[in-house]
């Protein structure tokens, strides 16, 4: 179990992040939802260990087995592979290729990292990450630049991943349709405060603040149900 | 083109001298620009990579050092390594060792605010990533560098272009030394005051070639960089 208590970003006088209590639990995907500004960057750069809050507990992370993907995905400059196999202690290519044809992207294996598109290096990005075990894994919008079917195939990529590692998977998404077919949880943030956690179905269906139901309204949830 | 080739030939056959202050030359331009280089990569990636207080006044002061006149440097380095100077006792004043000091001094400053700048331009994009997957800092930085090569080739020949044309410092500290620390500029210099026009314009030809050849090769580089 991953858990924080009392956890606040403060910058000058303005509070980003405010977490009283939140925790996680192996084998589930959480989604984290709101707005703009709401916090899910922030909140995900602290459980990276990226970012050190102003104050608060952070308990069960493990750095070493902690993975995250920022919003805008990077691919260096030299082949695919080697851009999966860097992330490998034993630069293992069976483990990076198998990565590689989860997410599509098994036949630019030998391309060069630099030229690869939005699309391609996002999910570049992600065999990345899972290349190897990992207990927690933090994702910053994974598909925003992905094409549907790509989507897809990320998608069933990630739960296969979680299945078989019994890990921990965060993402930020600001697709409430992505939220429900996807992840077991949401978490809705709002001026960096968690308004609602809980059960992807009834927190998206059956919000129980103001606040997320305008949110969720806003975005015709119900419509693409 | 065969009577400059020829010209040349007889000039390289009748001047012993001349291949050694070509010699000279290339052994303070590139010693220099390795340790410049070295220094000033090695200190502006780390600068680059790290946010600390104080941040910005060294990337000024680096700044400001880019445009030091040589000859100041050579006045300085001159001070420190003459006899009653603090390293006097090494006697270095009128080396080649003394020439490489000053300009390292010169190239230094160049490469670390050059290096921290490319590397800070990268900054955002790579650092949450290289964090993000785990790797150590040895590895982030050696990543870091790998990203940064095209900038940071081009850092290494405006170095060796800087220690390969100057003349100021060259000639206070080196003292256009006979056999000794006569490189092509302070040759260029002395011939030119003697009249040699022919010896001096070979000198300045050759120097312009040896500048041809490492555009050339920083250009193919940068090329396979892209």
């Amino acid at each position: 179990m991953i858990s924080m208590h009392n956890v606040t970003q403060v910058y000058g006088t303005r509070c980003v992040l405010n977490i009283e209590d939140m925790s996680f639990e192996p084998g589930r995907i959480y989604a984290l939802m709101g707005p703009n500004g709401s916090g899910k960057t922030t909140l995900l750069r602290i459980m990276a260990g990226i970012l050190q809050p102003t104050t608060g507990e952070l308990t069960g992370f493990d750095p070493a087995s902690t993975g995250y993907m920022p919003q805008r995905a990077y691919a260096f400059g030299f082949s695919v592979l080697k851009n999966v196999t860097m992330a490998l202690e034993n630069a293992d290519e069976e483990a990076a290729m198998e990565a590689l044809r989860a997410v599509g992207m098994d036949h630019m294996a030998q391309a060069n990292g630099s030229g690869l598109s939005g699309g391609e290096a996002q999910r570049l990005a992600l065999a990345r990450m899972i290349a190897r075990p990992r207990r927690l894994l933090l994702l910053d919008e994974p598909t925003s630049a992905t094409d549907i079917a790509g989507m897809g195939q990320v998608e069933k990529a990630l739960v296969d991943y979680v299945d078989k590692t019994n890990c921990v998977l965060v993402f930020s998404t600001h697709s409430p349709a992505q939220a429900s077919r996807f992840a077991t949880d949401v978490v809705m943030l709002q001026d960096g405060v968690a308004m609602e956690m809980g059960d992807a179905k009834s927190v998206l269906l059956h919000p129980k603040t103001e606040a997320a139901r305008t949110f969720l309204q806003h975005w015709q949830i119900r419509t693409e149900e | 083109m065969s009577t400059l080739w020829q010209t040349f030939c007889s000039l390289f056959a009748a001047h012993s001298e001349l291949r050694q202050i070509i010699g000279v030359t290339l052994r303070m331009a590139c010693t220099s620009t390795l340790i410049g280089c070295t220094l000033g990569i090695t200190l502006g990636i780390l600068v680059g990579i790290t946010e600390f207080r104080g941040k910005r006044a060294i990337l000024r002061i680096t700044s400001t050092l880019m445009s030091l006149p040589p000859v100041l440097v050579g006045v300085i380095v001159f001070f420190i390594l003459s006899r009653s100077g603090p390293l006097g006792q090494f006697r270095l004043l009128y080396s080649v060792t003394a020439m490489v000091i000053s300009q390292v001094m010169l190239i230094t400053p160049a490469a670390m605010n050059l290096a921290a700048t490319a590397a800070g331009e990268r900054m955002g994009q790579v650092h949450e990533t290289m964090a993000g997957i785990g790797l150590n800092r040895k590895k982030q930085i050696w990543y870091m560098l790998y990203e940064c090569r095209k900038q940071l080739s081009v850092i290494l020949f405006l170095g060796f272009g800087r220690a390969i044309s100057e003349v100021g410092a060259a000639q206070l500290v080196g003292g256009n030394i006979q056999y000794k620390t006569r490189v092509m500029t302070t040759a260029i210099v002395l011939e030119t005051n003697k009249g040699n026009f022919d010896l001096a314009l070979a000198l300045g030809i050759i120097l312009l070639l040896i500048a041809l050849v490492v555009n050339v090769i920083a250009g193919r580089l940068q090329k396979g960089n892209t």
